[in-house]
């Protein structure tokens, strides 16, 4: 039985991080700019298994070149075409009233003329928000059929699935449904009441969120929750908000884990961090902690951040490291509940026309 | 997965019938496909297209998934073509078990091993199935949503809480196997004062063995505060939080459990000693503890 808590052990750690001359305790800024315009271009083969996910990489790419301050190394053509391709995944609605296809589709290799190519849910959010990045004005964005095409994807319990043929339902879809309908501006596709009630039943006797009722509450789930909440202005109906926040807080090793007695992961610096925000208990991180946990996975060489230590960086983990970073310091402001920066944010409340 | 034939689609000749739809190649997040993902792709499409319900079209299926089992309007078409044709669902059982031991982090492989237990209304090997994966990695979020969606659609609740036991046995920390644990009893006997009181006793052996281990301590808090009651309503608990105190034990979970026992009993000044001896050697949680201690102070003053 240990007298000194692990805690304790943490500090240690964060010291020796602090001593350890081969990791640079700066973020490397231009490097992780080059890993994601080389994003932005192209992908090796072995991107192959992400081809139904290709817009959120777009999205993680060009965030995170806004937040780093490097979109306008983009040329106006070029945002010109990125925007396009986005538009070019849009449904085309045929008239027919019918909109459960609708939405975006994360992917042209299934051409957009197969009737089985369907809007997914998260494809349609992270769209919108490639869409805001590039300061697009939203004007061609069938809005009337996505958010007619999310009242398909609601469940009875309140959930939603992602796809209109079937899926699985949770809060990671509560939330995309939620971000889509602040975006354009039109809550007629979500039945607030009944997601709210979903969210509720799906907080675990830990006080963080799981991603269905009786699940294990998770990091992410707890972020999906807590955003959409927000978003639905319901986060008061949280009964024990205390206890979520304990939750939350309890995550932090140095980084953040996911769950209890599991490994700190660069990901969870922004789920937990944007959280915290949310809950207006940002303060209560310890950034300096945090700051020296992803020093280690940030990758040195090629820029990004891996999730672990000692592991090669992928797209999802470089964007969530960066945002991580940003949202718990504040020197990049980030709109917490929709993940993009704030200066989006703003050009859109300016110019959408939705 | 796919051991059959592997000549291209376009070099076969029961497939010269179809002409494939080739796959854009642009320049804004441009994969760079291999040749066999642009040969299967194209196919997959031009079938789509035709809606052709067939062998030939399901075979093609598994060699899209084998590429890239994420593609979610690849398996709804698949189960299309299941329940169109007389294919075995035993035989597709057994393809999902394969495709969820390569991958069992794969939504899609999940939600179509759902569908197939509701189509065939057995779920017989299902509780194998996530013993299984969870035996190669205990927390695995999908194989423990999938384990208790079938529990409670097919009401196998009976044996439950000795996997539990089993899985704590291996690992005490395992934070999922305390959640189940949570589950089962709220599905079956229910939260009233008797098993919170049997629950505490199970708990209370697992936070003596390991007093730093967060999750029992989340589980015992849990059950009581998520019941309606205090802590101060179960004597052997608080108790047992005072005992590891005095003793020297300092768990961080437990000194925060007994600085909320304090407060519960309007012992604010105790309740704030606590947290003075959780700052005792700084810790990442430093400025939590003084947030904590002001809301105790604010409250002393009311």
């Amino acid at each position: 039985m240990a007298t000194q808590t692990a805690e304790a052990d943490n500090m240690t750690q964060e010291e020796s991080i602090q001593k350890d001359p081969a990791i640079p305790k700066v973020l490397l800024k231009e490097k992780h700019v080059r890993f994601f315009k080389q994003m932005l271009n192209m992908l090796p083969s072995m991107y192959e298994k992400l081809d139904s996910s290709r817009l959120t990489v777009l999205y993680f790419s060009l965030s995170a070149l806004d937040l780093l301050g490097a979109l306008d190394d983009l040329s106006e053509d070029r945002k010109k075409q990125i925007i396009e391709w986005i538009y070019s995944l849009q449904v085309k609605v045929d008239g027919s009233g019918d909109y459960k296809r609708c939405g975006f589709y994360a992917t042209d290799s299934l051409p957009d003329t197969l009737e089985q190519n369907y809007g997914h849910i998260a494809m349609t959010y992270v769209a919108l928000c490639s869409l805001v990045i590039l300061g697009d004005d939203l004007s061609r964005v069938d809005k009337e059929s996505i958010v007619l095409g999310l009242k398909h994807l609601q469940l009875e319990s309140g959930a939603f699935q992602c796809i209109a043929f079937g899926s699985e339902s949770d809060a990671r879809f509560v939330y995309c449904a939620s971000c889509i309908s602040h975006l354009l501006k039109d809550w007629r596709g979500v039945d607030k009441d009944r997601a709210t009630n979903f969210l509720l039943r799906a907080q675990s006797y830990e006080g963080g969120f799981a991603q269905n009722i009786g699940r294990e509450a998770q990091g992410g789930s707890t972020y999906c929750s807590v955003a959409a909440l927000v978003l639905m202005d319901t986060l008061d109906r949280v009964p024990d908000r205390r206890r979520l926040v304990d939750w939350c807080i309890a995550r932090q090793q140095l980084g953040f884990n996911g769950r209890p007695n599991k490994l700190q992961d660069t990901c969870y610096s922004f789920w937990l961090g944007a959280s915290l925000t949310l809950l207006e208990a940002r303060e209560l991180i310890n950034k300096d902690a945090n700051f020296s946990f992803l020093m280690t996975t940030q990758d040195q060489y090629m820029g990004g951040f891996a999730k672990w230590e000692g592991y090669l960086p992928d797209v999802l983990h470089s964007y969530f490291g960066i945002a991580g970073m940003f949202v718990i310091s504040g020197e990049v402001p980030l709109h917490p509940a929709l993940n993009i920066s704030m200066r989006a944010y703003t050009h859109w409340q300016k110019n959408a026309v939705v | 997965m796919s051991d059959s034939d592997e000549t291209p689609y376009s070099e076969r000749p029961d497939w010269k019938d179809i002409t494939p739809i080739p796959l854009p190649c642009g320049d804004v997040v441009q994969i760079m496909y291999s040749d066999r993902f642009k040969d299967v792709y194209s196919y997959m499409a031009a079938i789509m297209q035709k809606k052709e319900y067939s062998l030939r079209a399901f075979e093609l299926t598994t060699d899209a998934i084998d590429l890239n089992a994420a593609n979610y309007t690849v398996w709804h078409y698949r189960r299309e073509i299941l329940r169109n044709m007389n294919i075995s669902l035993d035989q597709e059982v057994e393809f999902a078990d394969a495709v969820i031991k390569d991958q069992p982090k794969n939504y899609q492989v999940w939600h179509h091993r759902r569908c197939l237990i509701e189509m065939t209304g057995d779920p017989s090997k299902e509780l194998d199935l996530t013993a299984t994966t969870l035996g190669k990695d205990a927390k695995n979020y999908h194989a423990w949503d999938h384990r208790q969606w079938v529990v409670s659609q097919y009401n196998l609740w009976e044996g439950e809480l000795e996997f539990v036991e089993k899985l704590l046995q291996e690992d005490l920390r395992n934070n999922s196997a305390w959640n189940h644990r949570y589950f089962v009893v709220t599905n079956t006997t229910g939260w009233d004062k008797e098993v919170i009181e049997r629950e505490l006793e199970y708990t209370r052996a697992y936070i003596n063995k390991a007093p730093n281990n967060e999750s029992p301590w989340n589980y015992a808090t849990g059950m009581i505060k998520g019941n309606g009651h205090s802590m101060v309503d179960f004597k052997s608990f608080v108790e047992m939080c005072e005992d590891l105190y005095s003793r020297q034990i300092r768990s961080p979970f437990g000194l925060k459990v007994l600085a909320e026992i304090r407060e519960e009993r309007e012992d604010y000044e105790k309740a704030i000693d606590i947290y003075m001896v959780l700052k005792e050697t700084p810790t990442v949680r430093d400025r939590y503890w003084d947030y904590k201690v002001q809301c105790i102070r604010e409250l002393m003053t009311c």
